[in-house]
């Protein structure tokens, strides 16, 4: 590795035990200036437009020549319309959550696609592990579910009925009322983001540890720790599968708690 | 809302669990944290513990105000 890219994520794996937040940051091969606004495109700015392509050709190859008895693809892409619509915007919201369906689906795949590349071999790395595309998944759930109360409800009560809950006295708001406004508009968004990005971030380091600790273990001098590196391969075999599942878990929450939201914005308070 | 109630699948349950321990430690965050910028300002020390226990109890009022009534079902 040249100078230039020591603070960059190395491909020389056996010099990079132990791993640390190096290993989160990827040398942009393409720079450019946009009105004065820098843009680096690194292997995760690839990976994430992978992921909207590929999903995109899905869907479209899934729908394209629509059969009333369904070819495998048009059968995946209607299942797992059909899993979101059903398991996730009418049980949650109701029939009229149906209308949101669309975007519940295109976020949890998203997510999913983002999420596995941590354990797809070449990608290797998630790019929800860089906070940044995990903030604005958040901000994009966090706009939507209060545009659409706004909506519903008119920007006045729908701010009324969230602020100043009114099952309670009114003397009790200048107390309650911080409590909501934080809980709704800060913790809500905050813990959406935080939650898909730590998952991710701990997911990749931990195969670091157990991947590059088995190299440093193997390429070094002592018999017993070269023996001892077969078992941090085989941790790291057992934690890829168990980050499998963590990945499609976190998509999952993240796309039924904007559910949540948005059932929570469209109701009407009692 | 009451008359077009969804069918609750069992994630229903986990989204009201987030919400309320949401809701608890926003409660304790908020008025807790009051509490101890009144002491850093003022140089006392009782303020924390009180912001704490009036959040953790507004937070608990709203709680069952919002989701008492989900008992009944």
């Amino acid at each position: 590795m040249s100078s230039k890219l020591s603070g960059y994520a190395s491909s020389d794996v056996a010099a990079e035990f132990p791993p640390g937040l190096k290993d989160f940051n990827y040398a942009p091969f393409w720079d450019f200036h946009v009105l004065g606004v820098e843009f680096a495109i690194t292997k995760l700015t690839l990976l994430t437009w992978l992921a909207v392509v590929g999903i995109s050709v899905f869907f479209l190859l899934a729908v394209r020549k629509p059969k009333l008895v369904p070819g495998r693809l048009q059968w995946a892409g209607e299942s797992t319309y059909g899993f979101i619509r059903d398991g996730m915007a009418r049980s949650m919201i109701g029939d009229a959550g149906v209308r949101f369906a669309p975007y519940l689906t295109t976020l949890f795949l998203f997510i999913v696609a983002n999420n596995i590349y941590g354990v797809i071999p070449l990608a290797q790395v998630s790019p929800n592990a860089k906070i940044s595309l995990p903030v604005v998944l958040a901000i994009l759930s966090f706009v939507l579910f209060n545009w659409v109360g706004i909506r519903e409800h008119g920007a006045k009560t729908y701010f009324r009925n969230l602020l100043f809950p009114p099952s309670v006295p009114a003397w009790l708001y200048p107390l309650l009322t911080p409590i909501e406004f934080f809980s709704t508009l800060v913790v809500r968004p905050v813990t959406l983001a935080v939650r898909l990005f730590a998952n991710m971030f701990a997911g990749h380091l931990l195969l670091l540890v157990f991947t590059l600790g088995g190299v440093a273990l193997l390429a070094s001098d002592n018999f017993l720790f070269k023996g001892f590196s077969f078992f941090s391969f085989l941790l790291a075999i057992v934690l890829s599968l168990f980050e499998f599942a963590v990945q499609l878990v976190q998509a999952y929450v993240f796309t039924i708690l904007t559910a949540s939201y948005l059932q929570g914005a469209l109701a009407h308070e009692h | 809302m009451a008359d077009d109630q969804p069918d609750r699948g069992p994630e229903w349950g986990m989204n009201t669990g987030w919400a309320i321990v949401g809701t608890l430690i926003s409660g304790m965050a908020v008025w807790g944290g009051a509490g101890w910028l009144i002491d850093w300002w003022l140089g006392v020390s009782f303020a924390l513990p009180i912001g704490l226990v009036l959040g953790a109890a507004g937070a608990i009022l709203l709680i069952v105000k919002r989701y008492a009534h989900l008992s009944d079902e």
